[in-house]
């Protein structure tokens, strides 16, 4: 028993219990043990009760019933709750609201400080923490002035900073782009191998899982089934069941083998690699099939430009007083009933050039056209913002009504519109995406799922022909993360444009019709799909992840001449192997 | 993005102003103020102007930087000057139609420029540019210790200012996102009566209050996993002992209040009385 760290006995959890409301289940009869110098990850959907069981692993929460043991000690023995908050350092998933300190300094020093560590101590823990997180340099840094990665990486040197022997990590990189993700992941690897710390990581993205030792699925608040990651991920369906995904690798080599009829190896598809290896098996005694091609018509090929841009550049004065160029001459255009995605790094400068696509920022230098009006002339600007919709990166935060229908009615009443015509605006924006039921309720007490959907209704019901949206499934989860691209390609069917921006290379690939690569505020490049992840090292120079199905495919390509790489969805993927067939 | 205001923001840097005990550059920024306050004497401000050269110097920061900070009350100084010059009579200089300007007059109304701009760049190099806000509010604590026995909650007092302190850019940076976005749906903030403007604002602050009270919240779960538990058992990072330097600091600093004091006050009185007495 020496060697447990954290230990579940039959824990429930209710929210509201306590205020006389009535209490909401988070957390039913669980019971699990976590060993020391484990790595273990709890994957679930949103509201599926994981953050509840990370909140009461360290006593920030304490169980209605049943009881959770750290080290021995209950977390609800008031004695023993800081111990077992210094041994239990958690890191949160948004980087902005748990930076304490004005610098960067002084959010290190904060934990140590609360446990009375002497001050000499503490400035020696400041820096040994900072080289360890590779933060060095940024030591008087103010917060605002770091990077959403540089942000979650001084959260976990303020934990360290406490000395703990366990790392909860609490979704610390959902908010974070693709780059800054891996090397957080990259940080607590190091960190597990070189201090023999405990990791408990909560999270819904299928890649960082296969890194665990051990995995829960989390559902409905109970432990919905558990294994290594081979084992957990073997029982496909019921992971998708949970509103997961299973890595795509994996996917592949599991449909591969079911329709070739060959069996597969459990342990060894988990890695690329191993996936890999199995396919080249499964293909090899299959007889060589028929070329076939993923490529798609894409939409949108009327010539009719609804947007325009040619030479833009735009720069903004830096605290340091010399302009930096956030935008240099960049040209694009936009065809009607397209999806255009905008990819690039986190500071390409997608969020400046999606700002002036409705006048939000002025055109400094250079020429834009919307719809046949030239933005130069600010007079048009407010018709502008009727035809063009702007989503902004979590626009749920932009609700401030007191019932949806009100939220949604925002836009078509500046217009102007007589009541009924605003009532009709409101109930086709909410049917489009399946919120009519909850109209009447407070969109303060939905979920974040639901309140994303709130605020895009908000956006459509001014009915816009254009619809922008920045890192529309931010934080979402796999099956919400689809469900909303569906109801984009709808609206797309329906006659509206889209421009979406996003770093998320395997979506955009499979929903846009064009992607643009922006790279240090240039244009990269402009093609389709296909032909953006044509160019080798093209996408990594612009600090972008291959799509996973491109990148399996690429990986046999050397013996399968014939074979399309070019494929962006599983079952494309697994077709075009197929059809490729053996040699 | 755009400009970002100085407030709360403090520049990196390890000079003798940096290293300076927070709280004897508390008590100096008090003491110089009530000193520059008290100035008549022009040969005292010419002392005063280059003590505060001189700390400018000893900073290391940008003399633009440290200009930055009297930005915010060039109105309040330009009108001081005006009204001196409107109402301080003397020799007439020149005349432009009824408003005379009397020597006397725009040398009181330089005075007072001077008096307000040395205050506040001396305040600001002591308080906002050297010194990070925890410190500040570190240093408040201590010296605000003495209230304790009034049941003053000292600590949280100053734990409430440096978190608002750190959180002024993010809340800034947010209500500027929430503007474009409701911008973005058809809200104009620029036109209209002033009523239609404030039912505007709703639009921006309901959503500004909502998220900060879910900062409130996260941050308070922050800190209760980072085992705070008020004041009890905590280390103060920045209250070590006063050194040489802090005392030796606070010593010139009364020095040169007394000299403005007895230059402009007691001087003035003394002559006075003995001026009485002769005549």
């Amino acid at each position: 028993m020496w060697d447990t760290v954290i230990e579940f006995q039959a824990v429930s959890f209710a929210y509201g219990a306590m205020q006389g409301q009535r209490p909401v289940q988070a957390v039913r009869q669980v019971s699990f043990s976590i060993e020391k110098g484990a790595h273990v990850v709890l994957l679930g959907r949103n509201g599926s009760g994981k953050s509840t069981l990370a909140r009461l692993m360290n006593g920030l929460l304490v169980p209605d019933e049943g009881q959770v043991l750290v080290d021995g000690k209950s977390t609800a023995d008031d004695d023993s709750v800081y111990e077992i908050r210094r041994k239990c350092g958690m890191v949160f998933q948004n980087p902005d609201n748990q930076i304490i300190g004005t610098t960067v300094k002084d959010d290190i020093a904060f934990g140590p400080s609360n446990l009375g560590v002497p001050a000499g101590e503490i400035l020696e823990r400041i820096d040994r923490v900072l080289a360890m997180t590779g933060l060095e340099g940024l030591k008087d840094r103010a917060p605002h002035e770091l990077s959403g990665g540089q942000k979650q990486k001084l959260a976990i040197a303020s934990v360290l900073a406490m000395e703990p022997d366990c790392l909860i990590l609490d979704e610390a990189t959902a908010m974070l782009d693709p780059v800054a993700r891996r090397d957080i992941l990259e940080l607590v690897q190091k960190l597990k191998r070189e201090r023999g710390l405990t990791v408990v990581q909560i999270t819904h993205h299928m890649e960082e899982a296969l890194l665990a030792d051990y995995v829960y699925v989390i559902g409905m608040g109970s432990i919905a089934f558990q294994g290594t990651p081979a084992q957990v991920f073997d029982q496909m369906d019921r992971v998708k069941a949970e509103g997961l995904s299973v890595p795509a690798h994996l996917e592949i080599a599991r449909l591969v083998a079911a329709k070739t009829g060959r069996p597969y190896e459990r342990d060894e598809i988990i890695s690329f690699d191993g996936a890999v290896a199995s396919v080249r098996r499964a293909l090899k005694d299959l007889p060589q099939g028929t070329v076939r091609s993923c490529a798609r018509a894409p939409a949108g090929q009327e010539v009719e430009m609804v947007l325009d841009v040619r030479d833009l550049s735009y720069s903004y004065d830096s605290p340091a007083g010399a302009p930096i160029a956030a935008l240099h001459s960049v040209s694009l255009s936009v065809r009607r009933g397209e999806i255009l995605g905008i990819a690039g790094h986190t500071g390409s400068g997608k969020s400046t050039l999606i700002q002036h696509f409705n006048g939000l920022i002025p055109a400094e230098q250079g020429k834009i056209i919307l719809l046949g009006s030239d933005l130069s002339n600010r007079r048009v600007i407010r018709e502008i913002r009727r035809q063009v919709g702007l989503l902004f990166q979590y626009p749920e935060d932009q609700l401030f009504e007191e019932t949806v229908a009100l939220d949604i009615a925002f836009a078509p009443k500046q217009q102007k519109k007589s009541p009924q015509q605003v009532e009709e605006a409101v109930l086709r924006a909410a049917k489009r995406l399946g919120i009519e039921s909850i109209l009447d309720r407070s969109p303060f007490e939905l979920s974040g799922g639901q309140r994303r959907r709130v605020a895009i209704a908000g956006v459509l019901a001014a009915e816009p022909e254009i619809v922008i949206l920045d890192e529309p499934a931010a934080g979402l989860d796999p099956a919400g993360r689809d469900d909303l691209f569906r109801d984009l390609l709808t609206l797309q069917s329906e006659g509206a444009t889209l421009i979406v921006v996003s770093h998320d290379m395997e979506l955009m690939t499979r929903f846009a019709d064009r992607i643009l690569v922006l790279k240090e505020g240039a244009v990269a490049g402009i093609g389709t799909p296909s032909e953006i992840v044509a160019s080798e090292g093209f996408l990594e120079d612009a600090h972008l992840d291959m799509p996973a199905p491109k990148r399996f495919l690429d990986a046999l390509r050397e013996e399968y001449r014939d074979l399309d790489t070019s494929c962006f969805t599983i079952t494309d993927a697994v077709d075009a192997l197929l059809a490729a067939g053996g040699r | 993005m755009g400009k970002r205001s100085m407030l709360g923001r403090s520049v990196p840097g390890n000079s003798i102003l940096h290293r300076l005990d927070a709280r004897i550059k508390f008590l100096a920024a008090i003491l110089i103020m009530v000193a520059t306050l008290s100035i008549r004497d022009v040969r005292v401000m010419g002392l005063f102007i280059l003590w505060t050269l001189v700390l400018m110097a000893l900073s290391g920061i940008r003399v633009s930087i440290i200009l930055r900070s009297v930005r915010p009350i060039v109105v309040i100084i330009l009108f001081a000057v005006i009204l001196h010059i409107l109402t301080v009579d003397g020799h007439i200089l020149f005349a432009i139609g009824p408003v005379r300007v009397s020597q006397e007059g725009l040398l009181a109304g330089l005075m007072t420029a001077l008096r307000l701009s040395l205050m506040i760049i001396n305040s600001s190099l002591f308080l906002t540019l050297t010194t990070t806000p925890l410190a500040v509010a570190d240093a408040l604590e201590s010296l605000l210790s003495p209230l304790r026995f009034l049941r003053f909650p000292v600590h949280e007092f100053a734990m409430m200012m440096s978190i608002a302190l750190r959180f002024v850019p993010t809340l800034m940076d947010e209500a500027v996102k929430i503007m474009k976005a409701q911008s973005s749906r058809g809200a104009n903030y620029d036109t209209g009566g002033i009523l239609k403007r404030a039912g505007g604002l709703v639009s921006i602050l309901v959503p500004l209050f909502v998220s900060s009270f879910r900062r409130a919240d996260d941050l308070a779960v922050a800190m209760d996993a980072r085992c705070y538990q008020g004041e009890k058992g905590r280390t103060r990072l920045y209250t070590a002992r006063l050194k040489f330097p802090d005392l030796a600091f606070l010593a010139l600093v009364i020095f040169l209040l007394s000299f403005s004091l007895v230059s402009s006050r007691i001087l003035p009185a003394l002559t006075g009385v003995l001026g009485a007495a002769g005549g």
